[in-house]
């Protein structure tokens, strides 16, 4: 008996579409990625407003204050004594002057000595946190030499 | 003349294997370090140096003074508008204490450019309510999405710790 033999055919997919999409994909991420926002500590839950915008362009020196409570991955408090948030420390709110005169020191190095008056200290900090521990920050960037505060909030939910 | 044939165009295998792996890594990596973020908004303040007098709310008076009080749990115990009690529910007080201060820069117009705001918060109130005090303060958001400002000018009175009191 014989049997034909057939050619192998070469299937060719079409990858056209496939990369559009990949390409439109990987636009799409890069527009939306914000790098800028590091500075902003994920356990620090802001109060939110609709009145808060964002200011219209951006500052060029500012010092981010974290200040919240500890908290598991829920959201839920684990811990009652706020405390500034840098990076991976835990500093009391009321121990925090030496670390702003740091701060103080760098931009002073980085810029001039009058660059400090053009600095704005941003302090985002916890819905639940007690409003004297913020006014006690806005004192303690006032007497190492900061002019300029901004208090940060959450700009796109209803309270 | 004896022309050559002509041939068809030979088709160019592109090597897109490796471009492709490239792309998808690109991809996965902007997956990956996506953080939705909501946007955050500033409220700028105002810093007194020099400590002021308590008074009520005075028409001639530049400063408005809204004050809030606590609970032993930090919520809120009371929002007054100048010596006005407007209560304690959120967000019913703030409503009332934004429609105060929306009818007072309407009744004066110049008198509220020059309006300050100064708030007196107790050291243990959740700060949240502090931020809805200056929201009311700064304006308000129409039906419509529109922002109506208010007043500007907004500041801390100096600070009253615990062991004061």
């Amino acid at each position: 008996m014989r049997f034909k033999h057939a050619k192998p055919t070469v299937v060719e997919a079409d990858m056209t579409p496939m990369i559009d999409m990949t390409f439109q994909l990987i636009a799409f991420f890069m527009i939306v990625t914000n790098f800028e926002q590091t500075q902003a500590d994920e356990r620090v839950k802001l109060p939110a407003d609709r009145l808060a915008r964002p200011p219209l362009a951006p500052r060029e020196l500012e010092v981010v204050v974290n200040v919240g409570f500890d908290r598991n991955a829920d959201g839920t408090k684990t811990s009652d004594t706020p405390a500034v948030f840098y990076g991976e420390e835990r500093i009391p709110v009321l121990e925090y002057t030496p670390r702003l005169k740091r701060e103080k020191q760098m931009i002073e190095l980085q810029h001039d000595k009058e660059a400090v008056n053009d600095a704005t200290i941003v302090i985002r900090a916890d819905g639940d946190v007690p409003t004297g521990l913020v006014q006690e920050l806005i004192k303690m960037g006032q007497e190492v030499g900061f002019q300029k505060f901004a208090l940060k909030a959450m700009s796109d939910e209803v309270p | 003349m004896k022309f050559r044939k002509h041939q068809g165009d030979a088709k160019v295998d592109l090597q897109m294997a490796s471009m492709i792996d490239i792309v998808f890594q690109l991809l996965i990596f902007f997956i990956l370090t996506l953080k939705i973020i909501p946007p955050e908004g500033d409220f700028n303040i105002n810093m007194p140096t020099v400590q002021k007098a308590l008074t009520g709310v005075m028409i001639d008076d530049p400063i408005l003074r809204i004050r809030l009080e606590a609970n032993q749990d930090g919520s809120l115990k009371q929002l007054y508008f100048g010596e006005l009690a407007l209560g304690n529910s959120a967000p019913e007080a703030f409503d009332q204490l934004s429609a105060k201060v929306g009818n007072l820069v309407s009744v004066q117009p110049l008198v509220a450019e020059e309006l300050e705001v100064e708030i007196i918060s107790d050291y243990i109130l959740n700060y949240r309510h502090v931020v809805a005090a200056m929201s009311a303060c700064r304006g308000r958001v129409t039906p419509d999405g529109k922002r109506v400002t208010y007043l500007e000018n907004i500041k801390f009175a100096p600070i009253k710790r615990p062991s004061e009191v």
